[in-house]
């Protein structure tokens, strides 16, 4: 019994780590996102729930509707283009399996900023694909616009968290008895009615998960944005960024983000509700 | 429709527990397969082309980034002849280094203490009966999913807050190098802790009751029996985190201060003051570094379940 004493103090650093540099900062940033600032922009403690009238203000509208289109079309192209994918390699891999999900993986462990760069270098007015169709002779001059649109702004989130789709839908389709398929067969299914009826059913938690994985980090980033896009396809992350780095109004931003982590904690919970036994192979 | 989970559920069981059991599974798949060449409709022909269409966007790229750091000219869509000069360029580049020397040591301190700090958690969650495990377990998975531009935006704030707080004492506490480390930490932990807790709860419990029954101390058995087996797990744990740490933009952006900036803040700067070849150059080491850590992580993770199929085997 004492080893349970023991085990237990275990927990301890860890929790106490988290307490003081997680859940503290929420605190400060629930303040902060209460008060005002003093002459220099410092922030001051004080009662302003007005902070938070702003975040709805008619102004900011249409950054929180952007944001929210640009996460869902996110999540919605990395599915559609995630699932054929996942399925293709869990049940056509083979031997070769476990090798194509690392190099699935793999260009994610490239440095994050590096790229978004990178698509900056193909889709930019000097860029790569400019170049080629210049070197071709078609519609080189003047050069075709991709960067500042909301489609290099999505298809940069989607190539940042395209991964998190495939990873979850793969393991769900690998837990799946394949007889299952052969049954929906037997009973004269189409291929379709067996995929919406047998293999999308069994696979509905990873697509889920792949949705929350893909999906929250989508919502806050701020960085794809601000490389691919312009003052035209600005998100929440970079307005928030904005309060805190570039002379923005401090209480503002901590509002903002008290709103966002609410707006995601509610998307968590009916993640949890649906995923009722969550599995190690889904995180 | 409500049988169905339940027989995955099984299904899956069977495939998780005895990992010997599953390769023998899948070949038998596979080679049913083979001999009963699937009818017209089992793989749709859209597939194998949506597949290899990802696999193209997602190094294209990697590969273009990697092709135009090795460029002569400074263009970004003509191809002069092959030169390291923007490798050169690059290392002659005092800020640059000093950058790269930054994020080493920030990564390399982040993996040595959130893999103590994890791993430690990972033990506490699996074996302590405490009214605190699901509390902590609820917290650590929390920061997993939290945005980072919400986790950074928070920590800048405390950092101030702490500050301003430590001033009154004659201490003087800013945004720094170490901020960048706490917060690096931070996001760490849950990470080192999912994945040392996997191993540990999938590892054979009797196999250190074995140890203990053998005369073994507590101490022993753990350092003799558990820790070992464990060991490439808490390496691939650690070396994972490195790469984060190495590669973090949005945590290090909000925690750090001025003098000496991280190399992802150094290369964020760089993109806005205009596209060099040189980013390629910085980008293309960044990524050799970090993806042949990452391999060596996976291939010890691989052998790590190779170890653990030897000791199911002894164990039965």
């Amino acid at each position: 019994m004492t080893s349970n004493r023991l085990w237990r103090l275990l927990l301890a650093p860890g929790a106490i780590w988290l307490l003081l540099l997680f859940v503290a900062p929420f605190g400060v940033v629930i303040a902060v996102s209460l008060g005002t600032t003093d002459f220099i922009g410092r922030p001051v403690f004080g009662w302003y729930p007005e902070n938070y009238q702003q975040v709805f203000d008619p102004i900011f509208i249409p950054v929180l509707v952007r944001t929210a289109a640009f996460a869902i079309g996110t999540t919605l192209l990395c599915l559609v283009i995630g699932y054929p994918v996942a399925y293709m390699i869990a049940r056509y891999g083979g031997r070769f399996r476990n090798l194509l999900i690392v190099l699935i993986i793999l260009p994610w462990f490239a440095d994050y900023l590096v790229r978004i760069y990178a698509w900056y270098v193909i889709l930019g007015n000097e860029g790569v694909v400019n170049g080629l169709l210049q070197a071709i002779g078609l519609h080189g001059n003047p050069p075709i616009t991709f960067v500042n649109t909301p489609f290099a702004v999505v298809g940069g989130l989607v190539y940042d968290y395209l991964p998190f789709m495939i990873l979850p839908i793969y393991a769900a389709l690998e837990r799946m008895d394949p007889s299952l398929i052969e049954a929906g067969k037997d009973l004269y299914g189409t291929p379709f009615q067996t995929f919406l009826n047998v293999t999308w059913p069994a696979t509905i938690q990873g697509v889920i998960a792949g949705a929350v994985l893909v999906g929250l980090p989508a919502v806050g980033d701020f960085a794809t944005a601000q490389i691919l896009g312009g003052p035209n396809t600005y998100m929440i992350g970079n307005l928030i960024n904005d309060q805190f780095t570039n002379g923005g109004y401090p209480p503002f931003g901590a509002a903002l983000t008290i709103v966002l982590m609410i707006l995601l904690s509610l998307l968590m919970v009916f993640y949890l509700r649906s995923a009722s036994a969550p599995s190690e192979a889904t995180i | 429709m409500s049988e169905r989970p339940q027989v995955l559920r099984a299904g899956s069981a069977v495939i998780e527990q005895p990992r010997i059991a599953a390769p023998a599974a899948q070949t038998s798949s596979i080679t049913t397969g083979r001999r009963r060449p699937p009818r017209g409709f089992d793989r749709p022909r859209f597939l194998p082309m949506v597949t290899a269409l990802v696999f193209i966007y997602l190094f294209a790229p990697i590969l273009v980034v990697t092709w135009f750091s090795f460029n002569s000219k400074q263009s970004l869509n003509v191809f002069g002849t092959p030169s390291l000069k923007w490798y050169d360029q690059l290392i002659h580049d005092p800020i640059i280094t000093g950058s790269l020397f930054a994020s080493v040591e920030i990564a390399l301190v982040t993996m040595v203490v959130s893999t103590v700090i994890g791993t430690l958690l990972a033990f506490g969650l699996v074996r302590a009966r405490s009214r605190f495990s699901r509390p902590t377990d609820i917290l650590m998975l929390l920061n997993l999913v939290s945005p980072e531009v919400v986790t950074g935006v928070a920590l800048l704030l405390v950092f101030s807050e702490a500050g301003g707080f430590l001033l009154q004492f004659g201490i003087q506490f800013g945004l720094s190098l170490t901020t960048v480390v706490l917060g690096h930490i931070t996001f760490s932990i849950a990470y080192v802790t999912i994945i040392v807790r996997g191993r540990l709860a999938a590892l054979n419990r009797e196999v250190e009751e074995a140890a203990l029954d053998l005369g073994a101390t507590n101490v022993g058995a753990m350092r003799l029996v558990t820790l070992p087996l464990l060991w490439p797990a808490i390496i691939a744990s650690g070396l994972l985190v490195f790469v984060m740490s190495f590669d973090d933009f949005i945590t290090s952006y909000f925690t750090t201060g001025v003098g000496v900036e991280p190399l992802p803040l150094r290369i964020y700067s760089m993109i806005h003051f205009g596209v060099t070849p040189e980013i390629n150059a910085v980008g293309t080491l960044m990524m050799v570094m970090t993806i042949a850590i990452v391999l060596a992580a996976l291939a010890l993770f691989t052998r790590q379940q190779n170890a653990r199929q030897e000791l199911a085997f002894l164990a039965e």
